[in-house]
């Protein structure tokens, strides 16, 4: 299992303990966690799962894709250089115990 | 005129309900499969209650009464007028979305299937995920701030003319709104031998024959001809694409291991969803802020607020209400027993105005706190064309539209009428302007 932690905007922490592969989405959605909508499912398409990957976790995360980089302009929180997809990072080894900012908004 | 919603009369084109009380088992001799009874009940669940007061006719007149009634009696209920279970609640319906191993939308005796062929609309993961990659990027939001948007706004000024040179008096609706959406869909699907008025014409009569419980062979026929017109235009497209490309959904598809049949029925089921349901959103947000002037004056004061309006049009009148699943298995959904093989709509319109989500949810309010809506449904199914309709309506259509009729009102001398509740939108919108 990998920890995710969700961090939201009052400062308030969720960690939550998910399989390997797990979308962050999926973790937030499937284990309540305000802020995250992810209304498409998973499919890079509604930029409802928006998040703010910490900066420590930059450089394990993967390249954002065509998709999910077009779909980061449509974000109804601000984009930073930090903004990140939930659905299209996975939790993993390398990635375990990530923290991420949940935006103010997601519609 | 055509009439925008066939629900009333010949049923229901994208969520397969019949016409009027009593032709559903005529029309459906397997149906009974899903009705409550016929496996017993047994533990910690209850039986669907029976909503047999419900009617269509009263469904098409207004139906968010009803869904009120019925919401706060409970999430689901079994529908006999619409031979289907109902669900109304925001809950309920948002776990239907994300479950698509239990609710299936590969609907047993779907008309949508015979009226337009069995397009992504209907089908599962994983065949339902290859035909939605082959729409590739046409209808994501880089494609339509590089390519499409301009054309909407050339399109856009072109109809805001037409409906000038109409003069005051003249419908919203059937003169502004409907041949625009038709013309950004033609353009979008890649139909360059064929005209606005032939996209309308294909929707509405193949929408009327995915309806045609009562299985009139004229209706059978008008959308046979729509189905023969649109498989001749495809075929003639696809090799000029192949030479020619451009952004398109066809383009796209020319060049893509897809089966005929397949891009077929996907064409049209997006003729049927991508013209009908702009066309209804535009005219329903400007309706409800000609209804709500000082909503209209905070927008017109920013115009920021498109987007606002725009979403909250969505979510208070979704213009597609309903739509059909099918139960793979014996499942309990919010407390409420469905058998395998229930017949069930998603009430997307009664959902959307849930008061546990949403605060006063039968008022329009553009200022209301942001909460997602199911209007462009979720999951796997999630509106392909969203981002277009964000675009068209609330980018392009109604900035330019209040800037040219700053005055634009109801005509108070003619009658407005909205309708319909699978699909629902004005009917008649005569407006004027000075």
């Amino acid at each position: 299992m990998n920890t995710v932690t969700f961090i939201q905007p009052s400062g308030a922490p969720a960690t939550v303990s998910v399989e390997p592969g797990t979308s962050l989405m999926r973790a937030a959605v499937t284990n309540g966690v305000d802020g995250i909508v992810g209304e498409c499912g998973g499919q890079a398409m509604c930029a409802t799962c928006h998040v703010y990957v910490r900066p420590e976790f930059a450089a394990a995360l993967p390249e954002p894709s065509d998709d999910e980089e077009e779909m980061l302009d449509c974000t109804t929180a601000e984009r930073t250089e930090l903004s990140r997809l939930g659905c299209q990072i996975k939790a993993c080894a390398e990635l375990d115990g990530i923290v991420v900012d949940v935006p103010a908004e997601q519609v | 005129m055509t009439t925008p919603d066939t629900t009333q009369s010949p049923g229901c084109p994208f969520s397969g309900v019949p016409a009027d009380n009593g032709s559903a088992e005529a029309a459906f001799p397997g149906a009974a499969a899903g009705v409550p009874g016929t496996i017993p009940a047994a533990g910690e669940f209850r039986e669907a209650p029976v909503a047999d007061w419900v009617t269509i006719p009263d469904l098409y007149r207004d139906p968010f009464p009803i869904y009120r009634r019925m919401r706060e009696e409970a999430p689901v209920h079994w529908v006999p007028a619409v031979n289907r279970y109902m669900v109304t609640g925001y809950a309920a319906c948002h776990t239907i979305e994300q479950d698509d191993a239990t609710f299936s939308a590969d609907e047993t005796g779907s008309l949508m299937k015979r009226s337009m062929g069995h397009s992504m609309l209907r089908k599962d993961d994983p065949e339902h995920r290859v035909e939605r990659d082959s729409y590739g990027s046409t209808l994501r939001p880089g494609t339509i701030k590089n390519h499409w948007k301009a054309l909407f706004e050339a399109n856009n000024e072109k109809y805001l003319r037409e409906l000038e040179a109409k003069g005051s008096g003249a419908d919203f609706v059937w003169d502004y709104a409907a041949p625009y959406a038709a013309e950004n869909l033609r353009l979008v699907c890649g139909f360059h031998n064929a005209t606005q008025q032939d996209l309308q014409r294909w929707s509405q009569t193949m929408i009327d024959g995915t309806g045609n419980y009562a299985d009139d062979a004229d209706v059978w026929e008008k959308s046979a001809r729509s189905s023969a017109e649109v498989d001749a235009a495809i075929d003639e497209m696809l090799p000029y694409f192949r030479k020619n490309p451009d952004h398109s959904l066809l383009s796209g598809l020319a060049s893509m291991p897809i089966p005929l049949e397949a891009i077929r029925a996907n064409l049209k089921m997006t003729i049927g969803g991508g013209l009908n349901e702009p066309r209804d959103v535009l005219g329903t947000t400007v309706w409800a802020l000609l209804e709500n002037p000082d909503q209209l004056a905070s927008l017109q004061e920013d115009p920021k607020l498109h987007a606002a309006a725009f979403e909250e049009s969505v979510r208070w009148v979704a213009p597609i209400g309903m739509y059909p699943r099918e139960a793979t298995r014996d499942t309990v959904l919010e407390g409420i027993r469905l058998p395998k093989g229930a017949r069930i709509g998603v009430v997307i319109g009664a959902a959307n105005r849930d008061p546990a989500v949403f605060e006063n949810p039968e008022t329009y309010n553009i200022h209301r706190p942001r909460k997602p809506h199911l209007g462009f449904g979720g999951g796997t199914h999630f509106c392909a064309g969203t981002w277009v309709a964000r675009t068209q309506v609330a980018q392009v259509a109604m900035p330019a539209l209040f800037d040219r009729f700053p005055r634009l009102r109801l005509d108070p001398s003619a009658e407005t009428v909205d309708a319909g509740w699978v699909f629902r939108g004005m009917l008649k919108m005569p407006v004027r302007w000075d």
